[in-house]
């Protein structure tokens, strides 16, 4: 469509012309690409060798810095995942620590109790720590990925405020579990937890909760999910199983958040049962919301801009809540589609 | 003559002491075009949910293409073969005119969606083939020029046209259009209905028609049925319908029998 008023007095045909629906045989094949992100494993792999190159050089990188690099990175690893929900899938779950602390305590124990019979009291080699840590991880992620499965099949029949509610449950009920489950520490919780968390498995992860978020959706498998969060009804009478979509969204977040919350039991080196309480799950929403729901890129800018404020205000000690708090209100009010939702290139959403 | 495509006996539901559909006997057979009308609050719509699976019947049977469908999902009553259209357009407005076609070719995908992950040459193949016909679609219905639009943004008549679309991306047997002709204007009514002609010519299918407006009823189907609170009254072809004294009486009143005459 081309517009042109006042006449360029290049014109030759007057005054000013609109072509508003060019005729379809006019319009060129576009030939925009079905998958927009072509070799989607290369990113990974470049994602991955990055995050490598990264670790060689973290002995020299400040120590406070990186901790907050790597508190940034977990909460990615959260709001990514939760984005599948809560955004894309547009269910709206508040039990993301729940999950994200049977990850933590299941990894946790991987590392502390089967730990030392498999690498013996020397502990090992760099090497079979590494694979050590990465079978906890994904022991973690597959223990809150079956949390997600046994909490999902019955609540994803509720909507909305109630499915809300029924997470927010399932979350305190993990927390209540976990404070009296002596083994596992009761509500001292688990301490002397081995600090395999470096800068590449958090980046490793990012990469991975990214990757695999992304090439979902971007698939025609995937744009189920954002059928399923426009119209449910629609999506069943164009034959998608919406409820085995939200399932499926719901499980794959919970991996990602047990994977997430692996990372942090090993990177904080202890855990408590408090440290996953529902202000927690709030506060990987707000990340997704701020973000601008169901929108990955927003959403990272989002937990990167969220983890970063605390730290920021830090000098201001006794304020920092308040402003924080404060500064959330005003973003809400000035933009409730999320502070980062834009679209970049062709419209590919 | 063979079985009909699909086939409701003594089809009823009753929703606490109100019997909504009361022992409907009705059929649509292979390649037909069928009305069913009648006056608001008659049971249409009800009907409708009773065949796509939103509603079980209280009693009686469906079966289509010989199956039963009573219990199964709305998605699997899709996947034997039936696909409808809304009377309130129900689109996926944040997706584009593109992804609200390829979204419904999902019935048909051929990979797993795990191949998504991996992303082999098989997944890319069958993603390609999906972008084809969804693109194949759109151009038959003059709708390639939205492709990227959200489809929301389209006019009205378009969205009509882009739900059709839709429908028949996941390759019914059977469509149930749901009042395609509510809010259109006599000129939007004429196109429906050399749509409706050319989609069943072209793919093959049979079209079940829920309408108010007589225009589109009387100058697309072959057969009509009506229902007036939840019982079906005549059935028939567009001229006994139009002389059927009940029909007359039931749907327009009892002074409008020159209405249905001058569609």
């Amino acid at each position: 469509m081309s517009l042109r008023f006042p006449p360029s007095p290049n014109s030759r045909h007057g005054t000013f012309r609109i072509r508003v629906y060019p005729c379809p045989s006019v319009v060129k094949n576009s030939g925009s690409p079905t998958i927009p992100v072509p070799r989607p494993h290369l990113y990974l792999l470049a994602a991955l060798l990055v995050a490598l190159g990264i670790s060689q050089f973290s002995d020299r990188i400040d120590p406070y810095f990186l901790d907050v690099i790597i508190g940034i990175g977990i909460n990615i690893i959260l709001a990514v995942s939760l984005n599948l929900v809560n955004g894309y899938t547009g269910q709206f779950s508040l039990g993301h620590a729940g999950f994200m602390s049977v990850g933590a305590y299941l990894a946790a124990a991987v590392s502390l109790f089967l730990g030392p019979k498999i690498l013996g009291e020397a502990g090992g080699t760099a090497l079979q720590q590494g694979l050590m840590f990465l079978a906890a991880l994904v022991a973690g992620g597959l223990g809150a990925a079956f949390a997600g499965l046994i909490v999902g099949v019955p609540s994803l029949r509720l909507k909305g405020d109630y499915l809300a509610l029924v997470t927010l449950g399932f979350g305190e009920i993990i927390r209540v579990v976990f404070q009296n489950v002596e083994f596992l520490g009761g509500a001292l919780g688990l301490n002397g937890i081995p600090a395999y968390t470096t800068i590449f498995w958090v980046l490793a992860f990012v990469a991975l909760s990214v990757f695999v978020v992304t090439c979902l959706v971007h698939s025609t498998y995937g744009r189920g999910f954002l059928a399923t969060h426009d119209d449910e009804i629609a999506s069943e009478s164009v034959g998608l199983n919406t409820t085995r979509y939200k399932i499926v969204a719901f499980v794959i977040g919970a991996f990602f958040a047990g994977t997430a919350g692996g990372l942090y039991g090993h990177f904080k080196m202890t855990i408590t049962p408090t440290g996953f309480d529902f202000t927690k799950s709030i506060e990987i929403v707000v990340m997704v919301i701020l973000g601008g729901m169901g929108n990955t890129l927003g959403v990272i800018l989002a937990a990167i801009l969220l983890t970063l404020l605390p730290e920021l205000l830090r000098p201001i000690a006794e304020y920092r809540m308040i402003i924080y708090s404060l500064m959330l209100i005003i973003l809400m009010l000035v933009r409730p589609q999320g502070l980062f939702n834009f679209k970049f290139g062709k419209a590919k959403l | 003559m063979a079985a009909p495509l699909l086939q409701l006996d003594k089809a009823t539901i009753r929703f606490g002491g109100l019997t909504a559909v009361n022992s409907v006997d009705f059929t649509v057979g292979e390649d037909e075009l069928v009305g069913l009308i009648g006056p608001n609050g008659a049971g249409k719509t009800t009907v409708f949910n009773l065949m796509t699976g939103v509603y079980q019947p209280t009693d009686g049977t469906i079966t289509f293409n010989g199956t039963p469908i009573a219990g199964l999902r709305v998605n699997e009553i899709v996947d034997l073969g039936i696909a409808r259209t809304f009377q309130n357009i129900r689109l996926f407005g944040s997706l584009s005119v593109f992804d609200n076609v390829r979204v419904a070719c999902n019935l048909h995908r051929a990979t797993s969606p795990i191949q998504a992950l991996i992303r082999g040459k098989s997944f890319r193949a069958d993603e390609a083939a999906i972008t084809k016909r969804a693109e194949e679609l759109l151009d038959i219905f003059n709708l390639r020029r939205f492709r990227d639009a959200p489809s929301k943004s389209l006019p009205y008549g378009e969205q009509r046209r882009l739900e059709i679309v839709r429908c028949l991306a996941t390759k019914p047997k059977l469509l149930l259009l749901d009042e395609p002709a509510a809010g259109m204007n006599p000129t939007e009514k004429i196109e429906l209905v050399r749509l409706i002609q050319q989609v069943q010519k072209q793919f093959n299918l049979s079209i079940l028609l829920v309408e108010h407006s007589m225009k589109v009823v009387m100058g697309v189907c072959q057969r009509i049925a009506v229902l007036d609170y939840g019982v079906k009254i005549a059935e028939g072809n567009p001229a006994q319908i139009q002389s059927d004294k009940k029909v007359i009486e039931a749907y327009l009143g009892e002074d409008h029998q020159t209405a249905l005459s001058h569609h």
